[in-house]
């Protein structure tokens, strides 16, 4: 069907591409040997891993006693890399449901990346209250069914058992969604792949797709359903996760804006991380057609706007802490700024709120290297967030007797890289296995010609 | 009225001149029995009216932003809904006037003194009103200019593109943001001057942009009805506008319900004081009626498609929603001024139809200085042949 287009939008896809080509173009990278910089990278990023599969075993097998916590700060670097995780997942269901309900044809570009690190963020924020239970064998004990363990039920009034449900649907539901998107991309490559075991799993796992208009209608049909279902998913995560703080009676911990400001900061640090993935992946992997500097400029837009609501989140809990006149929540915001761990909170400022403001400006935001580096630097400021609400609200406790500092120790910090080398390691393998782009929708959205651009089909005329 | 182009006739006009006028004289009598509860309906009133006019800025504005072409066709609608600023501003403006000095925005001496130093600044009779002349006169500032913008460009070449300016919308998105945080706080969030939430910015904007979107729909409708948009406005804006109408219900409820529920669970006696007056009181049945309104109703009547592209489903939808808009703002400012008892009488009624009266007036005012269509619109003929 032709729709109508302003010619005031820019084209999806640069370069004269015909549909052909996007086909060519991005299962490109999949054929053929891995590069050198894919080695480079995979090594580094596995012995990340095995760093933190090495630190993980030993707390296992010693205790949870060999973290930093103590009486005081009984949630240090677990719970803060949880919540980091978490919300770097939720760029990608934004991109690909939210976006999608609200037609940014833009988000073909990223949305199957971005809903594969979802998946990759989501297993490595699961794996810390799983060894923060201190014995992980036992995690089954979560899942609410008649049992033979006497009296033993879960805490439906807790909101560490609404964050088992609300990730594991998460998961589950990110999980179907990515795949469903894959589907059409899996039978093309079925189809250009040579007889071998290759061509077998993806047969299979394309499920028998013919490409038919009826098989098309099911596909968008259901592809919208789960948009659909998704899309309070990104609310919800976040929301829940928020209420594990936001329940308690801690100040610094317990404000009723935490629900909308997490979801925002999540999203706001999952599109930083899309954006640091993106700026590699376009480079290494030869895709500057299909992420242009047009798609970049639209996700810096985003995170500088999702930037700005974190900001004003920040500015109200000052504000309310100062308007409310409880000497206790005063306390926590001026030790905030200007306790021994105001470094972590000028960090943190800095980051998220300061310097994301030069993305206000058109030159910043078409300088693609100042946009990968403020997209570091989001990261970054997005953990400090998570850390200063965590560590600066429980590490002074209401009686000066039980004030305590926090510092992490190796095998913490160990099992932060190991995250990351688990993270990474999972991308790298995406991109080898998968199209990174999402093949079927880049073609359904750009209007490409079927063979031959524009000066092709002169040049044949010419002939 | 007297324009070429009026949307509405003479005698409608004299009828919506004799509500806002009669209404505005029985609202005046009232206060010889009931200065509370009339003080409190102006507060309503006035606030309902303004925050719609700042609705319709924030609508132009986000759309701009977005690079959003849909809504082309009828943007003259949210245009016209600014027309409602200034007067909205001037009525606001009294009513806090009013009760400005007495009021007690913070009860001197109440609790540790200490700890109070910025409330007694922030509450300062004469800073709040300052801020108040500020937060007003930046909006009609802004959609002045953005609506300004627009209507210069009927007679600009299509090529220009010089209405959508994401620049200045950016910024008043920016502006926006912080001022309706802090309106909110002052004008109603300070009724009860012990009592605070972080969350009550966001509520605030949750259920303006949910009642801006309900008289989007009731005017976009009203309009092809009448015939200025005949053509122009089609179902399938009416069904996005339905979508989001559903999507903003949803998320009105989400934020009331994290405010209660994080309140509720913590059990801190600082915080709970708000819904204790409203839940442990005779306003209970009203606080639930709100939730119906404002959240079960939309959320079950828009779900399913063809009720989202019914002109008469979505004009009841929408009714429904702004009677549930008042009802949201009452449980919010009754309370504390008239009392633990739901009231319903002469007040409220003249106020509600005067200010209907009053933005009908407004916004036909406004929508017949231009075009009713935007011409040179670059993105007209998308928004006119796309399919929702």
């Amino acid at each position: 069907m032709s729709e109508q287009t302003s010619p005031l939008r820019p084209p999806l896809v640069t370069g004269d591409k015909t549909l052909g080509d996007v086909t060519r173009d991005i299962t490109a990278p999949m054929a053929g040997k891995p590069t050198g910089l894919w080695w480079a990278a995979f090594a580094i990023s596995s012995t990340a891993l095995l760093i933190g599969v090495a630190a993980v075993w030993y707390q296992i097998a010693t205790g949870i006693g060999t973290w930093g916590l103590n009486r005081t700060v009984g949630w240090g670097f677990d719970i803060t890399n949880f919540v980091f995780w978490v919300g770097i997942g939720h760029a990608g269901t934004l991109i690909s449901a939210v976006l999608f309900l609200f037609r940014q044809k833009w988000r073909t570009a990223v949305n199957r990346s971005a809903e594969a690190m979802t998946l990759f963020a989501v297993m490595c924020a699961g794996l810390f209250p799983l060894i923060h239970m201190g014995r992980p064998w036992l995690c089954y004990w979560m899942m609410p069914y008649p049992n033979t363990r006497g009296s033993l039920w879960v805490n439906f009034k807790s909101p560490l058992l609404w964050d088992v449900f609300a990730i594991s649907t998460y998961l589950l539901i990110s999980a179907v969604f990515w795949y469903v998107g894959l589907i059409p991309d899996l039978a093309t490559i079925r189809d250009r792949s040579e007889p071998g075991w290759k061509r077998r799993i993806s047969a299979i796992l394309s499920l028998g797709w013919d490409g038919s208009a009826r098989t098309w209608h099911r596909y968008e049909t259901v592809y919208l359903l789960l948009a659909g279902l998704a899309t309070p998913l990104v609310f919800s995560v976040h929301t829940i996760v928020s209420m594990d703080f936001a329940t308690a009676v801690i100040p610094g911990w317990h404000t009723t804006i935490f629900p909308p400001y997490f979801v925002a900061g999540a999203i706001f640090s999952g599109l930083a991380m899309v954006l640091t993935l993106m700026l590699i992946a376009r480079k290494v992997m030869h895709l500057e057609d299909y992420v242009t500097p047009k798609h970049i400029e639209r996700m810096s837009q985003l995170m500088l706007s999702m930037g700005c609501i974190v900001g004003l989140a920040y500015g109200t809990e000052f504000f309310m802490a100062a308007y409310s006149g409880n000497p206790y929540e005063q306390f926590v915001f001026k030790n905030r700024a200007f306790g021994p761990l105001s470094w972590a909170y000028w960090t943190m400022v800095s980051c998220n709120v300061l310097i994301p403001q030069l993305l206000w400006f058109k030159k910043v935001r078409t300088t693609l290297p100042l946009v990968f580096v403020i997209a570091i630097l989001v990261n970054v400021g997005m953990w400090f967030e998570r850390f200063v609400i965590i560590v600066t609200s429980l590490h002074r406790d209401f009686l000066p007797s039980s004030w305590a500092h926090y510092i992490p120790t190796s095998i913490e910090i160990a099992t932060l890289i190991g995250s990351f080398g688990l993270f990474f390691t999972c991308f790298l393998l995406f991109c080898r296995v998968a199209p990174a782009i999402a093949i079927a929708e880049v073609k359904g959205a750009a209007h490409l010609p079927r063979r031959g651009g524009a000066t092709a089909v002169s040049e044949e005329q010419a002939a | 009225m007297t324009s070429s182009n009026a949307v509405i006739s003479r005698a409608s006009a004299r009828k919506l001149v004799v509500a806002t006028v009669a209404g505005a004289v029985l609202l005046a009598l009232s206060t010889l029995f009931a200065p509370d509860r009339v003080w409190a309906n102006l507060l309503v009133g006035s606030y309902y009216l303004i925050t719609l006019g700042l609705g319709g800025v924030l609508f132009i504005a986000l759309t701009n932003v977005c690079g959003g072409g849909w809504q082309a066709a009828f943007r003259r609608v949210p245009e016209a809904m600014t027309g409602v600023l200034p007067v909205a501003g001037v009525i606001l403006l009294a009513t806090l006037a009013m009760r400005l000095g007495e009021y007690g925005w913070h009860h001197h001496g109440e609790g540790d003194v200490g700890t109070f130093w910025f409330k007694e600044l922030w509450l300062d009779p004469k800073f709040l009103a300052v801020r108040a002349v500020a937060y007003v006169l930046l909006w009609i500032a802004f959609a002045r200019a953005l609506v300004g913008r627009s209507h210069r460009q009927d007679t600009l070449p299509p090529t220009s593109n010089a209405r959508i300016h994401a620049g200045m919308s950016s910024v008043f998105l920016a502006v926006f943001a912080i001022t309706i945080s802090l309106a909110g706080a002052d004008w109603i969030m300070a009724l009860e001057p012990m009592w605070f939430s972080t969350m009550w910015g966001v509520y605030q904007f949750s259920g303006l942009i949910q009642a801006t979107l309900a008289v989007m729909i009731v005017a976009c409708v009203l309009l092809r009805r009448q015939g200025a948009l005949e053509g122009v406005f089609t179902d399938e804006h009416l069904h996005d506008l339905g979508k989001l109408l559903l999507g903003f219900s949803c998320f009105w409820m989400y934020i009331w319900f994290s405010q209660y529920m994080l309140i509720w669970y913590a059990n801190l006696p600082e915080e709970t004081s708000y819904f204790i007056s409203r839940t442990h009181t005779a306003w209970a049945p009203v606080v639930v009626g709100s939730i119906v309104l404002n959240w079960i109703v939309p959320f079950f009547v828009l779900l399913p498609r063809p009720c989202k592209r019914s002109e008469s489903i979505m004009l009841k939808v929408a009714a429904v929603v702004l009677v549930g808009r008042w009802v949201d703002l009452s449980v919010m400012v009754f309370p504390p001024v008239v009392g633990d008892l739901p009231v319903f009488g002469i007040p409220e009624l003249a106020s509600i139809v005067s200010m209907s009266g009053l933005f009908g007036l407004l916004f036909a005012q406004t929508f017949s200085s231009a075009a009713p269509v935007p011409r040179n619109e670059p993105f007209l003929e998308e928004s006119l042949h796309y399919h929702a």
